[in-house]
């Protein structure tokens, strides 16, 4: 390529490169310098003064951080893993001739689409333990007792609920994807296992799966990763509560800046969340490059 | 596609089945959520077909000024950055699809980093400098920050709709006497149109339902609809019918849109790398 055609092709890259790069790097090196200061909106008296690591320290030596860590491992590895299982059994039924299914799976999109806001108020409504008809039909069934305190603010219900809510909207998306990936697998695997008389079970474990992985690993990765920044369903079905019980980092981090209006502590919560993004950023490229994606 | 067993299609049709009224459940209570009268939001058993319907939650919606400057804003925030996403997007990604330089995995790198940090890294900084320039509750920090987050899936949706054109396409093209700019304009976009109405309704979905960025940067003029639902729900007496009519409105338009590009927007959610 000569150089000429080099520079036309920087000219074409360079104006989405300069705003992603400004708008990308200058918040970040924002939250970095914030991060090492000690700053609170509500005691201007105080000023700015520089912090050095003492955000951090309380950080990382806080147990609640922990207990924060822990209860948003345990929504991301909850929704992740439940919307694996229900995206799996969904693309596999879909991948079969039926007339119809196409609807079916249009139908079945829709939740995909919907804004996360209102999926946090149609769960909200429909839990409601007054008039909410779920809440209702657990009732119905002799489940009474499941919902004798409201589901969202139960410290123990409210983040299966969230998971629930989390599977209802992104199980669409985990299926689909799952489903572009059965369609990709050759037909000639499963003639020759037919042929070897191999059980239904066996040709699902030995031929299916395996070369499914590309797929599987696409969606939990990319899953992991919008699950980990969950804010809106939370924001609107619990505010966190009860207490801190569904609070996750990136609702701690805004938790702290925008009600304790603490930027240097939130900055340095928003540090750790973006450190644990960056690990599994990685981890795709690697898989990008390890030929794990067929782009 | 694979031969299924009798046995085998009875399991799909009930899982299916599961996942239809899964589905369909919360939806079709807040469709007729939306058309009841104020009283029989509150029966007690919840009532899902109550003896008469009414139209009165939609013109409740529509009949409040503040509600309409809601509807307004989100055509016209969701509008600007996704045009500023296709101004940006589509000429880098049709150069990292055609031009190959060593740097170009740096770029994707970069691209890729962008669309994967979590937005509450990024929210504070923008609240704090828009603050400082004196553009808070306007409507650009809000624009800029929704760019920023639909560019990347612009650069690598339409990256691969340029990779599936045969560069001989353009080449013959330019053979014929076509400039580059020429043969870009007249052959490849008709070719990529279907990919770039796709690219374009994936970065209107992420504005419209976006709300982190939107709660923080937007004040009384400039919010759109998803800040609008969220300060109704959380007061103490939520009006249920008016803010279900408020949701289907809010959701509707994306669901439309997001149905007829269905397969295109999971490969732009995956970044390309499912077909």
């Amino acid at each position: 390529m000569n150089s000429s055609q080099r520079i036309r092709g920087l000219s074409y890259v360079l104006p989405a490169l300069v705003f992603i790069v400004i708008i990308f790097m200058i918040p970040l090196t924002y939250t970095v310098v914030m991060s090492f200061l000690r700053w609170n909106l509500l005691r201007p008296d105080l000023g700015i003064r520089a912090a050095g690591f003492s955000n951090f320290v309380r950080l990382f030596t806080d147990k609640f951080t922990l207990d924060t860590v822990g209860r948003t491992f345990y929504f991301v590895v909850g929704s992740v893993f439940l919307e694996l299982l229900a995206g799996l059994a969904i693309a596999l039924s879909l991948d079969t001739e039926f007339k119809g299914w196409k609807i079916a799976q249009s139908i079945i999109l829709v939740p995909f689409m919907i804004a996360p806001v209102v999926v946090g108020f149609v769960w909200r409504f429909i839990l409601n333990n007054d008039y909410g008809p779920v809440v209702h039909f657990i009732r119905q069934i002799g489940l009474g007792s499941l919902v004798e305190r409201p589901l969202l603010s139960n410290p123990s219900a409210v983040i299966p609920v969230l998971i629930l809510a989390d599977a209802w909207q992104y199980t669409p998306f985990v299926a689909l994807v799952l489903l572009a990936g059965l369609k990709s697998i050759p037909q000639e695997p499963y003639e020759a296992a037919y042929v070897d008389g191999s059980s239904a079970l066996q040709r699902f474990l030995f031929i299916t799966l395996p070369l499914l992985k590309p797929s599987i690993l696409v969606a939990v990765v990319i899953r992991t990763l919008t699950s980990l920044r969950v804010f809106d369903t939370i924001f609107i079905m619990t505010g966190g509560g009860p207490g801190t019980a569904s609070e996750t980092l990136a609702f701690y981090g805004y938790r702290i800046a925008f009600q304790s209006y603490n930027i240097g502590f939130s900055s340095a919560i928003n540090m750790l969340t973006f450190g644990i993004a960056i690990v599994f950023t990685v981890i795709y490229m690697k898989m990008i490059k390890g030929g794990a994606i067929y782009d | 596609m694979i031969r299924r067993k009798p046995a085998q299609k009875i399991g799909a049709l009930i899982v299916i089945g599961l996942a239809l009224v899964w589905t369909l459940v919360p939806l079709l209570w807040i469709v007729l959520s939306s058309f009841k009268f104020e009283t029989d939001q509150f029966s007690i058993p919840p009532n899902w077909f109550p003896d008469r319907f009414t139209l009165e939650n939609y013109i409740a919606f529509f009949s409040n000024s503040e509600f309409v400057r809601s509807l307004f804003n989100s055509v016209f925030i969701t509008f600007s950055s996704t045009i500023i996403a296709l101004l940006l997007g589509v000429p880098a990604a049709y150069a990292l699809a055609r031009f190959n330089w060593k740097h170009s995995n740096t770029v994707a790198f970069v691209v890729l980093l962008a669309r994967m940090t979590p937005p509450i890294v990024m929210v504070l900084p923008f609240f704090m400098l828009s603050r400082y320039l004196g553009i808070s509750q306007t409507y650009l920090p809000i624009i800029l920050a929704l760019s920023f987050f639909s560019v990347p899936f612009a650069v690598w949706m339409m990256r691969g709709f340029f990779q599936e054109i045969p560069v001989s396409l353009e080449e013959a093209a330019m053979i014929d006497g076509c400039t580059r700019f020429q043969s870009l304009r007249r052959v490849i976009l008709p070719l990529v149109m279907p990919g770039l109405s796709a690219t374009s309704i994936l970065c209107a979905l992420i504005a419209w339902n976006e709300f982190l960025f939107a709660l923080v940067l937007t004040g009384r003029d400039t919010r759109p609809l998803p800040v609008l639902v969220n300060m109704f729900v959380s007061e103490r007496n939520i009006e249920w019918g008016v803010m279900s009519a408020a949701a289907i409105i809010t959701v509707l338009p994306m669901i439309i849109f997001g149905l007829i590009v269905q397969n295109d927007l999971v490969r732009g959610l995956t970044m390309g790398s499912s077909k």
